[in-house]
């Protein structure tokens, strides 16, 4: 009976991948109608080149989301985590090797820190990390309030590098989403955080270590965090405690346009990486067709709006 | 948005149809409709507020050498596709701005046969994608007004190393090196002009309270540095509190209603680096029962409201705007430096002295009164050093131009 149960929920989730497949073949087709550079080798090594820090970012959250919880602590660790690298880079250009270990141990320990609470606290994850997004962010500010730092150049081209035409960070992205798909279908550990997402009573009552995994979640969206950081602080050259601001809201958006219900248990990395796709390629395209900044943030809207009820609507 | 400016778009969309040089249209048309209309406009500018455009004054005035770059390394044929990559149009200043950029193309249609505008929402993240999808475009050069100094460096330097030129306009990247020219308004000037004028108003003798912008902005600190160059010169001029007053009218208002308690009549003068702070401190003047003629001689710019005030309750001032003209300037930069036109390393633009009338001093003489700036029908937070045509209006004008 649960084995049919999944087969359907699995072909539901082929549907919902298809749909974002769809949309996305569409915007690109559109985008070659528009324009005849949308298209072209240059802009596309150029969109992928974009993925990186919202894709990692996305990927995060797809973690706690499936795992039935929310991150809003994404975006200050990653201005927090720019600022150190910045700093730190400045200050011994030549301990890359030992400013990126670094700068990935502190998010994910961030990122555990938030899964404890709220598994210790048993507070609404909503609250836990929103205070520590209030936490981390006033802490950095305490530290530095401008943006600052410096990297070598030799680290800022890893975020520009390319790999026989393909940009580095793209190949990194997807190298980590293929691992971390395989890894939540595959293995015992990736699984469960499915059935702690589902019904967590449901998954103790099974035996399942909880509080390890939901712990576990919000370590890797830390870790994910961290990756995101690396490339930004490359890209930027510099750290900036703002510079994240933005990233919190936006890590959701792939995750449920992707077909990952934010009530848990259902969805996968696939439909978060399609959607990172499409969210990127649709600024692009609206950069390339001139439309008025102020039409950008309504046809952003729109498309979430439509994607996600797209898919509830065939849940019903 | 006035019959005038309708008609002017009209005669310029349907010639650019036509497929006739619309600016050569445009140019013929123009002062055509303005003679008929006024007969006081100078030729060469007809249907804009005069004073915004040739050479800026800081350059002409240099009284050392100017740097010139010599652009003729970027020089190409046209027509061209700019590349405007906007911080954001987040405030009336930035919109303002951004029409003068947008107009300024349309009024180059025969030079300019795209004009690419991105807006990052101050997301200096945005901001580099922007700029790389912009490059992706195959612009000729990219129009920048950065986010933030350090996080647009890179990727401004990666735009010159890939041949594009750069020019930045309002707010600038870390390194020099990495554009060719800024186009930018001078701090400097403004400070010791509105300090100047304050001064010699008070007979070179008074209390003044200094209401400077946002505490560790630069613009605000070159400001108070530039005033306190001028009151070193007068010693009998004293400095009773400086309070910040973050460019915000409700803070501006508030501060200055505190003063007032403290000062009372003491107060000879006010120093106010905008208007946006000028304005609430008018009004907290009014609130404490000022009336006209009882007002100490005060300082703005930027927004129409002060203006308006200092008019109807008969207060001596002088306002000088950080004008939004330089969006015009810079895409007129941008051209030059294709044209390989050699520009100065910086380009400062000119901006208005406004005096209320009969205000003028030794030292400081106003380029226009404040009646001239602007109407009292005005919205009350326009930015009137916008160099557009008269009538501009932010909420309804719509610039016609070559997308």
């Amino acid at each position: 009976m649960s084995a049919i149960a999944m087969d359907i929920r699995r072909n539901r989730l082929m549907l919902s991948y298809l749909i974002v497949a769809v949309l996305l073949v569409l915007l690109a087709v559109a985008g070659g109608l528009l324009s005849d550079r949308f298209l072209t080798w240059r802009n596309i090594g150029n969109l992928l080149q974009q993925l990186i820090v919202l894709g990692m970012v996305s990927l995060g959250q797809t973690f706690v989301v499936l795992m039935g919880g929310i991150d809003l602590a994404i975006g200050s660790l990653v201005g927090a985590l720019t600022v150190f690298l910045a700093n730190f880079l400045e200050w011994r250009p030549d301990l890359v090797w030992l400013a990126l270990p670094l700068a990935l141990i502190a998010a994910t320990g961030v990122g555990a820190i938030n899964g404890l609470l709220t598994v210790v606290l048993r507070v609404h994850p909503l609250i836990v990390t929103l205070g520590m997004s209030s936490i981390i962010f006033g802490g950095t500010l305490m530290y530095r309030k401008e943006p600052g730092g410096s990297v070598p150049r030799a680290f800022a081209d890893i975020a520009y590098a390319k790999v026989g035409g393909v940009p580095l960070s793209a190949i990194v992205l997807v190298v980590i989403f293929a691992l971390a798909g395989l890894w939540l279908q595959r293995t015992r550990t990736g699984r469960s955080i499915y059935f702690v997402g589902g019904d967590r009573e449901a998954a103790r009552l099974n035996g399942l270590p909880v509080d390890r995994i939901v712990v576990l979640a919000y370590a890797l969206s830390g870790l994910c965090a961290g990756i995101a950081a690396i490339f930004l602080t490359a890209r930027t050259g510099v750290g900036d405690p703002r510079i994240g601001a933005a990233l919190t809201l936006q890590s959701v958006t792939p995750v449920v346009v992707g077909g990952t219900i934010l009530a848990g248990g259902r969805g996968g990395v696939l439909g978060t990486f399609l959607g990172v796709l499409l969210v990127t390629m649709l600024n692009s395209l609206l950069n390339f067709v001139n439309v008025s900044s102020y039409y950008q943030w309504v046809i952003q809207g729109l498309i979430i709006i439509i994607a996600v009820g797209i898919h509830s609507a065939r849940r019903k | 948005m006035s019959v005038k400016s309708i008609l002017d778009q009209k005669i310029s969309r349907k010639s650019f149809i036509r497929g006739m040089p619309a600016v050569a249209a445009a140019i013929a048309a123009a002062p055509a409709i303005q003679i008929a209309q006024t007969s006081a406009a100078v030729a060469a500018e007809p249907e804009t507020k005069p004073g915004y455009y040739g050479a800026p004054r800081t350059w002409m005035w240099n009284p050392n050498a100017n740097t010139m770059v010599d652009t003729s390394k970027w020089k190409k044929d046209g027509p061209y596709t700019i590349g405007f990559s906007n911080a954001s149009i987040s405030n009336a200043w930035r919109v303002a701005f951004q029409h003068g950029v947008l107009w300024s193309a349309g009024q180059h249609r025969d030079e300019i046969a795209h004009l690419l505008v991105t807006d990052a929402n101050d997301d200096p993240s945005k901001q580099i994608a922007d700029i790389q999808d912009l490059i992706s475009q195959g612009v000729d050069i990219l129009l920048i007004a950065a986010s933030t100094e350090d996080a647009l460096d890179s990727v401004v330097g990666r735009a010159m190393e890939q041949d594009i030129p750069v020019v930045m306009v309002d707010r600038k990247v870390k390194t020099a090196s990495n554009y060719i020219t800024y186009v930018t308004a001078s701090d400097w000037a403004l400070g010791r002009l509105e300090a100047q004028w304050l001064c010699e108003t008070l007979g070179g003798k008074g209390n003044i309270v200094m209401l400077p912008g946002i505490a560790g902005s630069s613009v605000a600190e070159i400001r108070i540095k530039a005033n306190e160059e001028v009151f070193s010169k007068f010693p009998e001029i004293k400095v009773l509190e400086k309070q910040y007053c973050d460019w915000n009218p409700a803070t501006g208002k508030s501060v200055m209603a505190a003063l007032i308690q403290k000062h009372g009549k003491n107060i000879n003068g006010v120093l106010a680096d905008s208007a946006l702070q000028g304005y609430g401190a008018i009004e907290a003047f009014l609130d404490a029962g000022y009336k006209a003629g009882e007002f100490p001689p005060m300082t703005g710019g930027d927004v129409a409201r002060m203006y308006q005030l200092a008019n109807q309750h008969n207060i001596k001032m002088v306002g000088i705007d950080y004008p939004t003209s330089m969006g015009i300037t810079g895409i007129e930069t941008a051209l030059d430096v294709l044209k390989g036109i050699s520009v100065p390393d910086k380009v400062e633009v000119s901006f208005q002295v406004v005096t209320s009338p009969g205000a003028d001093t030794v030292s400081v003489k106003g380029d226009r009164h404040l009646l001239d700036h602007v109407s009292m029908d005005d919205p009350g937070d326009l930015s009137p050093s916008n160099g557009l045509p008269a009538g501009y209006n932010p909420s309804t004008f719509n610039p016609d131009y070559p997308k």
